[in-house]
């Protein structure tokens, strides 16, 4: 069983929300991603979103951009994240499933094939890529060859997909379901819409898998007031904030406010 | 006229070139986009529609622009017959208001009422500005900060008609982030926001439509030539950054394959990575970047790299799908030329015709100046001069204008001091 659905299971068991947060790889520098990865581990995430830095982060506001920006200005490299997961795994033994998230041009570049061994050999669980959808699926393979190598490929769904397209989705998805909680970049905001709870439930009356909620998610009254529909709660852009104000005590902090309301 | 033809190098239904374009966007726009191809589907064989464009062509941009026979520019050549499409003439003066005219008709179909775009040169931020103005939309334009800085009086305009302009500070600070940051924008405003791409590139199915748009310019370059020559082209040269003014010309002949078709790219000031945007020379690589597939000049983790050239416009890493597969197909010869001899190309067209191309359409000059000297005498070229000169002055006075500009730049600034 693929290590992703593993920590689910222990999520229902222990009766309570998951939590996925994120890093930037190599932001600001590797040694401090690696201390607020083990920070993290330790306060008990769940999941771990690594993010390889790439050069046009469709999907990043401007605090996770930035932070692109200047990884990649200070020399990080693919090969590295590689490197990087690996030494976790084996140095550092964390035991919770690690994703790698980037933006599709990385892994094409890189060769699917490739990439998707190489991420396996270093033990990751699955790949979360917003800029691919399965239309492109007929043309690339990119699931067909995740699957080949056990890696769980996140799928996602918009507050603006139809209830055809997410059953059509569900046939392949594995994992967890990537719900963008509201239209727009990722980045922290004060409020939660109210529509969402019901474009939640139109997800899980709809889909077969767990609902990871991320977006505008930052503070632990966002997660109690998804925590009716969500089984999961993706946090990235308030966590890298943090982390600028606060270094990893920072991260420390806000990981635990969150793991607080689960 | 048939405005919306097929060729046997178009896109499937799914907006593939081949293995080029399709759709790899965030998961926020997939019903967005599907409801705009549906909507297009339906507007091309809707006759109201159709006629209400042609109108606004006509009227409004001021259509069908001349196909002037350049007697003074061939003989200095002294090879094929030279002849220009003068899309410069058209209202805002460039080929952009061909496309925008055509999406904002779309964009009211629909109902919405923000049209949001990127600019380059600031060509199409001014015609999309335009047309927000003719059909009271709100508007947002998004321009790199190094494009802003250096197309100032395209930003000044822009302001004038009402549309809000800003410059994108991340990144390389130019087309493609612009281009970044109006997706953005639109991911966060699906419902009333119309995302007005202003070039045949980003997601299905914006590289067919913007293409259909432009492709009025071949269409009149055909029925023109028969009228003036009694026959069809031989070559056709036109610019290409992103490629929508290159492949409005091209798409009517792309069928006729004894028509030799050039698409010219900006080499800038060397070959070394940012000095230039020569997509398809060397060693072109495929890429996926701003929800499309296509060659994309990138590092060796597949960032996206910086470009440099002395046109705004061409200063982009990416090229339209369509032109991806027409390079592939080897049915456009793609070729580039150096700022410098962009810059002398401006200056021969100048003296020889009284015309000043702006600095993208030179380039396109520039790519005629090296071939047609080696074609015969009875061949026919035609020069797709895609837009005026007049939004370069600032550049091509400090690169031609010597002391007595900068002269003349002091005195201004002291003016406006006091």
């Amino acid at each position: 069983m693929n290590n992703i659905n593993k920590q689910y299971e222990k999520i229902k068991k222990e009766n309570r929300m998951g939590l996925m947060t994120h890093v930037v790889l190599g932001y600001p520098d590797l040694s401090t991603t690696r201390d607020a990865v083990l920070i993290m581990a330790e306060e008990g995430v769940d999941f771990i979103e690594l993010q390889i830095p790439f050069s046009d982060p469709f999907g990043d506001g401007p605090t996770i951009h930035n932070a692109n920006t200047k990884a990649l200005s200070s020399g990080f490299h693919v090969k590295d994240a590689f490197d990087f997961v690996s030494s976790l795994h084996e140095k550092d033994a964390v035991q919770i499933p690690l994703l790698f998230m980037t933006y599709y041009n990385v892994i094409f570049h890189y060769g699917i094939e490739e990439f998707c061994k190489k991420a396996e050999e270093v033990g990751i669980s699955g790949l979360i890529v917003p800029d691919y959808n399965f239309s492109a699926e007929a043309h690339d393979h990119f699931l067909e060859i995740a699957k080949k190598f056990n890696l769980i490929l996140i799928n996602f769904v918009a507050p603006d997909t139809s209830i055809k397209r997410m059953k059509k989705i569900d046939e392949d998805a594995e994992g967890f379901v990537y719900c963008f909680a509201r239209h727009g970049v990722t980045g922290a905001q004060k409020n939660i819409e109210a529509s969402l709870l019901s474009y939640l439930e139109k997800v899980k009356t709809n889909m077969s898998v767990p609902l990871a909620v991320g977006f505008g998610i930052s503070e632990a009254e966002h997660i109690l007031a998804i925590k009716v529909s969500a089984d999961i709660a993706i946090v990235g852009s308030a966590i890298l904030r943090s982390l600028e104000v606060g270094g990893v005590a920072g991260v420390r902090e806000k990981v635990r406010s969150l793991m607080e309301v689960l | 006229m048939n405005l919306f033809s097929k060729t046997q190098f178009d896109a499937d239904e799914k907006g593939y070139f081949g293995e080029f374009g399709g759709s790899y966007v965030p998961e926020l726009l997939v019903g967005v986009l599907g409801k705009l191809s549906l909507e297009y589907e339906e507007a091309k064989e809707d006759y109201k529609f159709i006629d209400e464009l042609q109108d606004l062509y006509q009227n409004y941009a001021g259509r069908p622009t001349p196909l002037y026979f350049a007697s003074r520019l061939t003989k200095e050549l002294g090879g094929a017959k030279i002849y220009l499409k003068m899309e410069g003439l058209l209202h805002t003066g460039a080929h952009k208001i061909n496309h925008c005219l055509g999406q904002a008709l779309l964009a009211k179909r629909m109902g919405k009422k923000r049209l949001i775009a990127e600019t380059g040169a600031g060509q199409h931020g001014l015609a999309t500005a335009t047309v927000a103005a003719k059909f009271g939309f709100e508007c947002t334009i998004y321009m790199g900060a190094v494009d802003y800085a250096r197309q100032r009086p395209n930003v000044f305009w822009m302001k004038q008609l009402g549309a809000k302009v800003i410059p994108v500070e991340y990144g390389t600070k130019r087309l493609k982030d612009a281009v970044m940051a109006a997706l953005q924008d639109w991911m966060s405003d699906v419902g009333d926001g119309y995302y007005l791409l202003g070039s045949a590139l980003g997601p299905h199915p914006y590289p067919s439509m913007v293409r259909d748009f432009q492709r009025i310019i071949g269409v009149e370059v055909g029925e023109q030539l028969q009228l003036q020559e009694g026959q069809k082209p031989n070559y056709l040269v036109a610019c290409v950054g992103g490629g929508s003014n290159a492949i409005g010309l091209f798409h009517n002949f792309l069928d006729d394959e004894n028509i030799k078709l050039i698409g010219v790219e900006a080499g800038g000031k060397g070959d070394k990575v940012g000095e230039n945007a020569a997509r398809l020379q060397g060693q072109p690589e495929v890429g996926v970047a701003e929800g499309y597939k296509s060659f994309f000049l990138q590092d060796s983790d597949g960032n996206i790299a910086p470009t440099h050239s002395i046109s705004a416009g061409l200063d982009y890493a990416g090229i339209g799908p369509q032109h991806a597969h027409l390079f592939q197909k080897e049915r456009v010869k793609y070729i580039s030329v150096t700022d410098e001899e962009v810059l002398q190309a401006f200056q021969k067209l100048a003296k020889t015709e009284g015309i000043f191309p702006a600095l993208e359409s030179a380039h396109a000059v520039a790519g005629a100046i090296r071939i047609a000297p080696n074609c015969q005498k009875d061949e026919i070229m035609v020069i797709n001069i895609s837009g005026r000169g007049d939004k370069d002055l600032f550049i091509i006075g400090e690169e031609l204008g010597g002391d007595s500009w900068k002269e003349y730049l002091e005195e201004r600034s002291k003016i406006i001091k006091e």
